[in-house]
């Protein structure tokens, strides 16, 4: 095993790559065609119970009883769980850097309900209708208890507390120089404030998973993005960490949500409880309730400016909802507050980044995570700015794009090309021409340039083991911790091992996902997979091919200086052209006692950041890219339609090009909801309608075809030099249609989502009182 | 409260299961008839992962309850494929790239099959209303949309299918 | 996530499903299309002791005669929207139930359940005020009918009675120079709409307004028949101008709901719009100036 610094990124290979860079298929997608995938809640074992959560249906009370009577009476009801039977009644996070955060959140609410939906008691019986009915009938009595609902409030002084620490989660400072006194001498200040939304990720496999004990392993299979969560369940039920093991299903869909733990205590509990194999799949309209969300973000930006436009200074604050727990609010909210100022030059710069408490339901990852929700606002100020100076938005923004060597807000030197100028360029090239206002629709063009890390925060000092091994027959095992959510994570790590190992890609097995027996590669988040895991895959390969030269030079009669191509099964020279199979390498590292298999870690870059001072490392590195949108607007009811989409990124290697667009195309859809039409209402705390009829997530006919640019301009820090994709494309969604809906109405609209009924009232407001100037 | 026995066929074979009348066709195919390739993704009718053919017609089995089924003929995503060998919409899907999760691809390739059954040479508009009713959170449509057209172009052309297993480079 | 169990029971005829119906009560529910009822059951919003299917009872076709169009309550929507008949005589059901949810609801969906099921948004209902159609209902006492301006009551309430059950519909036979349309906003496509609009105009030899018949759903707890402030379209030549008079006046006189869909104003404004589109298009048609 051996440790390494970030791999250079500059990849130099002098032969055309034979896998990487093609758009190949895997046999995951096989079986999601056959629909012979298993996924999480296609599994069942013999004598299985059915789990189910019993929860709060009020945001704010405490608990006076809890009576199971007649529950535990209904036939079939096997078990019934509440606090005290949960050895360790806590899960604490870990809040970046800041140390253990003082707030732990229940598995099951002991004496405090702080949200609409938290658990309370858990319920398994023999069939699924039974441990429904028996969750009904568990008897919950509670006192009202003041609650608070909106994180203004809630940081007021004398707000009702959600935990006795007091209600704010975290706040983060980053800044550099004085930046109130150089806004207060810019000959330019544009200010505003732009509100986003809660929104559900509504992927269409909800959480779900089987838990049984394996001799005296406790098993979970589970639908996650983090195996590693194995730990946190063996802390919870008192046993030791090396007696967990969870095993991750590929997944219906992921995006943050099966980031932070779901069904996995839950499962542990009732089977720990029980002896018997239980299944737990939660509801639609459960997870829709009672599963972190997306944080709502209000953020003040002011931005000073010469009369050229360039900027000279920001101050933003940010204001989270973080709701009731703290979970990975405090990461989220560093991530906005590192890229508040967005891909722009800001030589002084005041950003507060806080996250609040309040009785609703928690906040915590979701794709884009914290630098999604700022670039609706930092977008905006760039349009305003430029409309303030008399410039267009692409000079505005040409004028202060940062460039590779520049320094972000935090001190740290952009070390990789920053591929705006091109993004936005071709991006909007490729729309072309305006098209004309028809039949009474009026048409807009907007767009907008992101900045989105890619890779954990350097003060992790994340890591990714790989485990490689060659058979005899020469085919391809590979061993990785990952977790799949259907972006083809594990495709891709297969290509990058058979670029460098040569073994066809039908002749190589993947296995992830399993905390006993793969290597830990750390969970699938923060667009770090490719990042981590590819070099750890490359790595891996690149090592143990380097093991098996001088077997291969013997075996070809080559000279040591001769180069070797591996490919297509088979290692071969030139001049002369001589080849072997890979099974005969094979055969002869046995011969001569010469491992074929291999294990590495990947380390990624340390770093340390000072939150006092608000300067140091941060995250690895940042994909850049630029979305342009043409829409059309029915000026009588505000209907938006998107007439193209052009989304552009530059992602330094495509290790698979479709796969890459795909990626692209798919957070676009979902940026294009958060823009129109997601919504999860709170109401004090009350979910007003928590079901999937009415959380709009887009269907096709709200989009048009979605037109991915894959740009390979700006070599990454990922394997061959490539950059993350899974969050970069959703980010700039929000912030293009803004431009877009400004365009053809004449009024920038600043709270999300940008509805039907939110359009008009901004048109209608633009006709009387004469609009901002944005079209 | 009592089970009945349910005679029904699913893709092509017949099968027999003890019901209770509230459970739906979803949650019997689902955990009595092992036919997990159809999803539970809402109970609403709204997403259709749930989506089967029911005596050719697509329906949210969801929405009905197994013993309304019975007698009747059910095909679900795995009655596409002729064994090994992949239906040339299921082809077309692994061209294109039109799984990612693959949670809505039994819904979508049923769907999709059935409208180009009915509509054999359909616009891509027409194939992008056909799919209205199919949620995905993962593609944006486009790639399915590709899939479904290039299908239904090739059908025009048998001797442009591509043989079955192909893999595309 | 689950239904509650229950006794399920099939009708082999519509007497037999109203006899259940009486011997059963409150606690049992009739099961059509299912597309509206089990969700709510799955949802647990439903939980009926028995559950009466009535699938298998033979309705008949949907056919004319006389000048008036009979529909089986169970006609589907699908067969609704595909029908060659209602084309011909009744194109504005056709175009209503066309409209509804998505391909898999329409497969299953049944007029008489859409129309039974009460739902102040649905565009069944809508459509038949506007159509001045007749349910034909069979409870213990017999048949009866039942005028559309009478059917619907408040939000999924009707004025059938305990035991009754939707049977067939009928509907007047569009008259030449008529022409019909159901337009509706969504905030998505296949959504609930948030206001639907039918119109129906007939002109005479001349291109008078001869009759209008104007109603909007989802803007109240039922649908509502607004054909008095579209009689200013009668007696003279429909234009543009005229319309939009009228829809001004429709959206000014409106008093809609609001709920977490959408604000009483932005339905005001909807049920303007919609009417000033619907009145147009079925303008059109009873011009033959479009299909």
């Amino acid at each position: 095993m051996t440790a390494t610094s970030d791999v250079e990124p500059r990849e130099r290979t002098e032969t055309p790559l034979h896998t990487v860079g093609t758009s190949v298929t895997h046999d995951d997608f096989v079986q999601k065609v056959r629909g012979s995938l298993a996924y999480a809640d296609d599994w069942s074992l013999p004598g299985m119970l059915f789990g189910r959560v019993v929860r709060a249906q009020v945001p704010s009370a405490r608990i006076t009883s809890i009576d199971v009577g007649e529950a535990a009476r209904l036939p079939g009801v096997v078990a019934i769980l509440t606090a005290a039977d949960v050895p360790n009644n806590a899960i604490a996070e870990e809040a970046s850097g800041l140390g253990m955060s003082p707030v732990v959140m229940p598995v099951l609410a002991e004496d405090r309900i702080r949200y609409q939906g938290e658990p309370v008691a858990l319920v398994a019986a023999e069939d699924p209708e039974v441990a429904e009915q028996a969750a009904e009938l568990v008897m919950v009595a509670t006192e009202d208890f003041p609650g608070v609902f909106s994180p203004e409030r809630a940081l007021e002084p004398d707000a009702p507390h959600v935990h006795d620490s007091g209600n704010e989660i975290v706040e983060w400072r980053i800044g550099r120089g004085d930046a109130e006194r150089a806004l207060r001498d810019a000959p330019v200040v544009v200010e505003g404030t732009y509100r986003s939304q809660r929104v559900d990720h509504a992927y269409l496999e909800p959480e779900a998973g089987v838990g049984w004990i394996d001799g005296d392993v406790l098993t979970l299979r589970v639908a996650t993005q983090v195996i590693e969560h194995a730990r946190e369940i063996a802390r919870i039920l008192g046993l030791a960490e090396s007696r967990v093991r969870v095993i991750g299903t590929y997944m219906g869909g992921g995006f943050g949500g099966k980031e932070d733990l779901t069904v996995e205590p839950h499962l542990a509990l009732l089977v720990w409880k029980t002896r018997r194999p239980v299944k737990m799949v939660w509801s639609r309209q459960e997870s829709l309730l009672a599963r972190w969300k997306r944080h709502p973000f209000v953020m003040h930006y002011s931005t000073g400016a010469d009369r050229d436009g360039r900027i000279l200074a920001q101050r933003i604050r940010i204001v989270g909802d973080g709701g009731a727990y703290p979970l990975l609010s405090p990461r989220v909210l560093f991530a906005a507050a590192v890229t508040a100022a967005g891909p722009y030059a800001a030589p002084e710069v005041q950003i507060v980044s806080t996250a609040a408490f309040t009785n609703t339901v928690p906040s915590s990852a979701m794709r884009g995570f914290g630098a999604m929700q700022v670039v609706f606002a930092y977008e905006a100020q760039m349009d305003r700015l430029a409309r303030a100076v008399g410039l267009t938005p692409t000079e505005v923004r040409e004028r202060n794009f940062l460039r590779e060597g520049d320094t972000i807000p935090t001190g740290e030197r952009l070390d990789t090309h920053v591929a705006l100028p091109e993004a936005m360029h071709t991006a909007l090239e490729r729309l072309g021409p305006r098209p004309e206002d028809a039949d009474g629709w009026r048409v807009g063009r907007g767009f907008a340039c992101n900045m989105q890390p890619y890779g954990r925060a350097r003060y992790f000092a994340d890591s990714a083991s790989c485990w490689l091994g060659l058979e005899p027959d020469g085919s391809l095992l590979i061993r990785i911790g990952i977790t799949d959510l259907g972006g083809g994570q594990a495709a891709s790590l297969c290509q990058i091992a058979c670029e460098i190992l040569g073994v066809p890609m039908e002749r190589t097995t993947i296995h992830i996902s399993d905390s006993a027996l793969t290597p830990p590669a750390g969970g699938t988040f923060a667009t770090r997979q490719l990042y981590m895991s590819g070099n750890a895959v490359l790595q891996t390969a690149r090592e143990l091919r380097e093991r098996l030269l001088p077997v291969v030079t013997d075996l070809l009669g080559a000279e040591p200086t001769d180069e070797v191509l591996f490919a297509g099964g088979q290692v071969s020279i030139r001049d002369p052209d001589r080849s072997a199979s890979l099974r005969e390498v094979v055969r002869e590292c046995e011969r001569r006692g010469v491992d074929t298999a291999h294990l590495t870690t990947f380390h990624a870059e340390a770093g340390e950041f000072d939150p006092r001072t608000g300067q140091g490392k941060t995250f690895p590195d940042y994909t850049y890219g630029t979305h342009a949108v043409d829409v059309a607007v029915d000026p009588e009811t505000g209907a938006v339609r998107i007439l193209r989409y052009v989304a552009c990124h530059d992602v330094g290697r495509a290790i698979n090009p479709q796969r890459v667009e795909g990626q692209i195309q798919g957070g676009v859809a979902q940026g294009v909801g958060y823009a129109l039409s997601e919504e999860v209402r709170i109401e004090e705390g009350v979910n007003v309608a928590a079901l999937f009829a009415d959380y709009l997530i887009p269907t096709s006919t709200d989009l048009p075809d979605i037109e991915p640019i894959v740009l390979e301009v700006g070599p990454g820090k990922g394997p061959f030099g490539a950059r993350g994709i899974g969050e970069p494309s959703i980010a700039p969604c929000a912030a293009a249609l803004a431009g877009a809906i400004a365009d053809a109405i004449g009024e920038r609209i600043t709270e999300l989502p940008m509805t039907p009924e939110r359009v008009l009232r901004a048109l209608k407001h633009a006709e009387t009182a004469g609009g901002d100037g944005s079209a | 409260m009592r089970k009945s026995p349910i005679a029904l066929t699913v893709n092509g074979r017949t099968r027999e299961a003890w019901v209770w009348p509230h459970q739906t066709l979803l949650q019997v195919l689902r955990d009595v008839l092992g036919a997990t390739e159809v999803k539970y993704g809402c109970g609403e009718g709204v997403c259709s992962t749930c989506t089967v053919l029911m005596d050719g017609e697509s329906i949210n089995s969801c929405l009905m309850f197994a013993v309304q089924a019975a007698g009747r003929s059910v095909t679900t995503v795995k009655g596409l494929a002729q064994g090994e060998e992949l239906h040339p919409l299921q082809e077309s899907f692994l061209a294109h790239d039109a799984a990612q999760c693959g949670f809505c691809t039994p819904g979508m390739l049923l769907i999709a099959h059935e409208f180009i059954g009915r509509h054999p040479q359909p616009s891509r508009e027409e194939i992008r209303e056909a799919l209205a009713g199919n949620l995905c959170r993962c593609t944006g449509y486009t790639k399915i949309i590709d899939a479904v057209e290039s299908f239904a172009m090739d059908r025009k052309d048998p001797a442009s299918t591509p043989p079955a297993g192909a893999a595309p480079r | 996530m689950y239904p509650a169990p229950f006794e399920y029971v099939k009708a082999a005829a519509w007497h037999d499903a109203v006899d259940l119906l009486k011997e059963h009560g409150d606690d049992a529910r009739v099961l059509a299309g299912g597309q509206s009822l089990v969700p709510m059951m799955s949802l647990r919003l439903a939980s009926p002791t028995h559950v009466v299917d009535v699938n298998d009872i033979d309705g008949g076709t949907i056919r004319e005669r006389n000048g008036t169009v009979e529909i089986p309550a169970l006609a589907r929507h699908a067969e609704l929207e595909r029908s060659p008949v209602l084309a011909s005589v009744c194109p504005l059901l056709a175009e209503a139930a066309g409209l509804i949810g998505n391909v898999r609801v329409r497969h299953r969906g049944t007029l008489g359940g859409s129309l039974a099921h009460g739902d102040p948004s649905a565009e069944l209902p809508c459509a038949l005020l506007a159509l001045e159609g007749t349910v034909r209902a069979l409870g213990p006492e017999g048949e009866r009918r039942i005028r559309a301006g009478s059917f619907f009551r408040s939000y999924f309430t009707t004025s059938l009675a305990p035991s009754e059950v939707v049977v067939a519909v009928e509907v007047p036979a569009a008259r030449d120079r008529s022409g019909a349309a159901f337009v509706e906003f969504a905030n998505r496509a296949g959504d609930f709409a948030i206001v639907g609009v039918a119109a129906v105009v007939h002109l005479d030899d001349s291109d008078g307004c001869r009759g209008v018949r104007l109603t909007a759903g989802g803007i109240s707890d039922r649908p509502v028949d607004l054909s008095e402030p579209a009689a200013a379209l009668l007696g003279q030549p429909p234009n543009e101008a005229l319309i939009a008079d009228v829809a001004g006046a429709v959206s000014e006189s409106s008093d809609p709901r609001g709920d977490d869909r959408a604000t009483p104003e932005y339905r005001r404004q909807l049920v303007g719009v919609l009417t000033k589109r619907a009145l147009h298009r079925a303008w059109r048609r009873a011009a033959g100036a479009e299909p």
